[in-house]
Formats: C-alpha cells, structure tokens, sequence
C-alpha cells in the first residue's frame, strides 16, 4: 500500500529536536507547581490561623515550611527518577 | 526574555505618557494626549464592534468598524437582539449601555451579555476556514487514497503526519489513535487562531485567557477520562516515596493535576499577549515621541518582533500540543516505570499500514 519507508530511523537519535523539546516540555509546569504547592499551603496555613484566631500564625509557619519540603522533593524527585 | 522586554516597554511607555503633557502643554488643549497604555489594552482586549481603523482624530474622524450582534438577556426584560453600532459612543439603546466594553444596564439590574463580540465573530471565521481548509484536505484521501498529495493536502500532510509521529505515538504510545482528532484539531486551532491574531485588524482570541481556559479544560477533563489505574496509583502511592511522606505528596499530585493545565492555559495566553503588546508598544513609541524620526528604528523592532511571532505561533501551537499529549500521555500508560520512547515501539509500527 504505502511506498517502501527510508527505514533507518534517525529520529530515535536523542539530538533530535522534538525529543529535545520533549525533555523541555516535561520539567516546564515544575515551576508552576512549586508555586502552587508552596502558595496553597500557606493559604492554607494563613487560613487555619484566621478560623481559629492564634496568637502565633503556628499554621502560616508550619504549613509554609510543609509545603516548600514538599515541592523541593517533588522537584528532587520527578528530576532524579527515570535516568 | 519576551515578558522581559514586555516589562521594560511597558515602563518606558508609561514614563514617556507621564512627561507629554507637560512638554506639549499648548497642544494638549486641542488634542488629546496620546495614551499608549490605553491602545494597547484596546488592541489586546475583547470588543462588541470590529474597529479596524480610525481616519482623522478620536472625536471628529470616522471610524472604520463592522458593528456585530448585541445579544443581551435581562430576567425582567427578556432577550435583546440589536446592532452594537446603536451603542457606539457610549449611546444608550434599550436601557442598555457599555461600559469598557461591559455590557451594563442603566437601572443597575443583571445582564447576561451573549454577544457575538470581536472575539467570537473571529472565532466563527477561523471555525469556516478551519473546515473549508480541512474538508478540502480530506476530499484528497476520499479521493487519492494513498495516492500522492495534490494542491493544500501536500501542504498539510507533514504537518499532520508530525502531530501523529512526533507527537502523538511518541508521548501517548499505541493508544495514540483516539486521540488524533483532538491533537490535530487543538494544534491547528491554536495555530490558525494565532497567525490569524497577526494579520492587520485581527482579534486577539488565543491571547484570551477565556479561550485558553476553554482549551485547558478540554485538556484537564480528556487526560481525567481516559486516566487508568496506573495514573491514580502513581498519584495516591507514587513509587519510590517512602509511606511517611505519602500524606505530604498525596496533596502535591493532586496540585499537579490542575496546575498542568493551569500552566497550558497561562503559557498560551501569555505568550500571545505579550507578543501583541511587544508589537504594539513599538509602534506607540512613534507617537510618545511624537517625531517621525524614531519610525524606522521602532517599525524595523517591530517587524522583527512580528516576524518572530510567526514562529511562536506556531511553536506555542506545537507546545500546547505537545504537552496535551504528554498528559495523555501519563493517563494511559499501562507500566509506570516503562520507557518512555514508545515511538518505534509495538503499536506504533503497524500502524503505518492504515
């Protein structure tokens, strides 16, 4: 049906651009999600601390901290797995 | 480097509108000052009329413009059909008038606005060409079948068969084919809709984040619908997480579902507005300068920055794209851990035969 195919595959070759662009665009939103990771958290935090009226914002703290560990690892993570 | 000039133009216009009226105290009694901030968001924005142009001044000249349907719907009134051209100039028609292109009513009470605005008129346009040019290209495999391509269908065979290749096969593996429709159909979307917001009186609908939004939101609810157990093992117990820091993580991949698209939508919107801005900043420096000796250096910025948003059009389509088929991508794998280079891999080799 179709005309015989140049078989050797040069696009498996990883210089190959839309590969490169493939590596780009899987560590691109990880910017996005540190942001949102670290910044709902202490929203999350901030609120807590208006609900239940503390001395201390202990939950802005805490929470701000919980979420910056939790995005650091996520990036340590999602960058040192699949080598 | 873009929203890095966007923030640099957007300073030096404001600073120059801040000096002109001191500097051309006796002129600004008969004119009014020019304000670049103003015609750009003008440009950028939504509109309920298609301006192209204005000859002679803001108030006396005429203006070039289609007017389009106002469709308003108020509980108390009912529906309202009219022309936007009785609302021009700030006109009240019907009770109804706008304010900054908000369709408000006089007695304060709610208006639902379902204008064909500039907006969507365009959007109505680039739907006709989209099928106009694409029926065309599937009239030459109904009638070519693997035939060599003739006329618009060579032009947009490689193009298709890289969104299936390089895209498709590569990010989704064997289970590409379902998903070709939407891939090609988002891909030329976009990059229609973008080459259509460089042409001269042109709307701006894939720099608005409505329409974005619309995209991201396919997005978000294709990956959600057609994700496997894979996809939601690998978010409520991620491999290689300790157990511990699973109550930690559990909320972070949850984030990541939304932010994914969240960041699509943001990237496009962004990046399309920001080019328009760019364009239109440097074409205002003429007229903060108020000297037509600044025109080549500002027009030849400016075409060079046009010229470059031909390829972010269609690189930004490619991205979006790309990064839709990623996601997908991530739902449908069977083995989390597989590789990732599913292009020359099972699925993908027999399906050339089609």
């Amino acid at each position: 049906m179709s005309a015989p195919e140049p078989t050797p595959p040069p696009r498996s070759t990883p210089e190959n651009t839309p590969d490169r662009m493939r590596a780009v665009a899987k560590y691109s939103g990880i910017a996005a999600q540190m942001i949102a990771t670290i910044g709902l958290s202490t929203w999350a935090g901030y609120w807590l601390d208006g609900h239940f009226h503390t001395k201390t914002p202990w939950f802005t703290l805490s929470l701000m901290l919980l979420g910056l560990f939790a995005a650091l690892y996520n990036v340590i993570r999602s960058v040192t797995k699949e080598q | 480097m873009k929203r890095l000039l966007l923030a640099i133009f957007c300073f030096l216009s404001f600073a120059a509108y801040a000096n002109e009226p001191t500097a051309t105290t006796e002129e600004a009694t008969d004119k009014e000052a020019f304000s670049p901030g103003e015609m750009i968001l003008h440009h950028i924005g939504d509109s309920h009329e298609w301006h192209f142009a204005t000859l002679g001044d803001e108030a006396h000249g005429t203006h070039v413009t289609i007017p389009l349907p106002v469709i308003a719907y108020r509980p108390a009134q009912g529906l309202s059909v009219f022309s936007s051209s009785q609302l021009a100039e700030g006109k009240v028609y019907n009770g109804l008038k706008l304010e900054h292109e908000h369709l408000v009513s006089e007695d304060g009470s709610k208006v639902y606005d379902f204008s064909i605005t500039k907006n969507v008129a365009s959007l109505m346009l680039s739907a006709a060409l989209l099928l106009v040019v694409f029926t065309a290209v599937a009239r030459g495999y109904a009638k070519r079948g693997s035939g060599a391509p003739k006329g618009i269908q060579s032009f947009f065979e490689p193009i298709i068969i890289f969104i299936r290749d390089e895209v498709a096969k590569k990010s989704i593996g064997p289970k590409y084919e379902r998903y070709m429709p939407y891939l090609l159909t988002v891909f030329f979307f976009i990059w229609f809709n973008n080459l259509m917001g460089l042409m001269p009186g042109g709307a701006n609908l894939t720099g608005n984040i409505a329409v974005t939004l619309t995209l991201a939101v396919l997005t978000l609810l294709i990956t959600l619908f057609s994700s496997n157990k894979n996809y939601w093992h690998h978010i409520f117990a991620t491999p290689g997480v300790p157990k511990a820091l699973l109550p930690i993580m559990i909320p972070v991949e949850l984030i990541g579902i939304v932010v994914k698209p969240f960041s699509l939508m943001v990237r496009l919107f962004a990046n399309i507005t920001a080019g328009h801005i760019v364009i239109l900043s440097f074409i205002s420096l003429i007229f903060i300068f108020g000297s037509v000796t600044v025109a080549p250096v500002t027009l030849a910025f400016g075409l060079f920055i046009n010229m470059l948003e031909l390829l972010v059009a269609i690189l930004q389509a490619y991205i979006f794209t790309l990064l839709t088929a990623m996601y997908i991508g991530g739902a449908v794998e069977e083995h989390h851990d597989a590789d990732y280079q599913m292009g020359g891999g099972d699925g993908a080799d027999t399906a050339h035969a089609h």
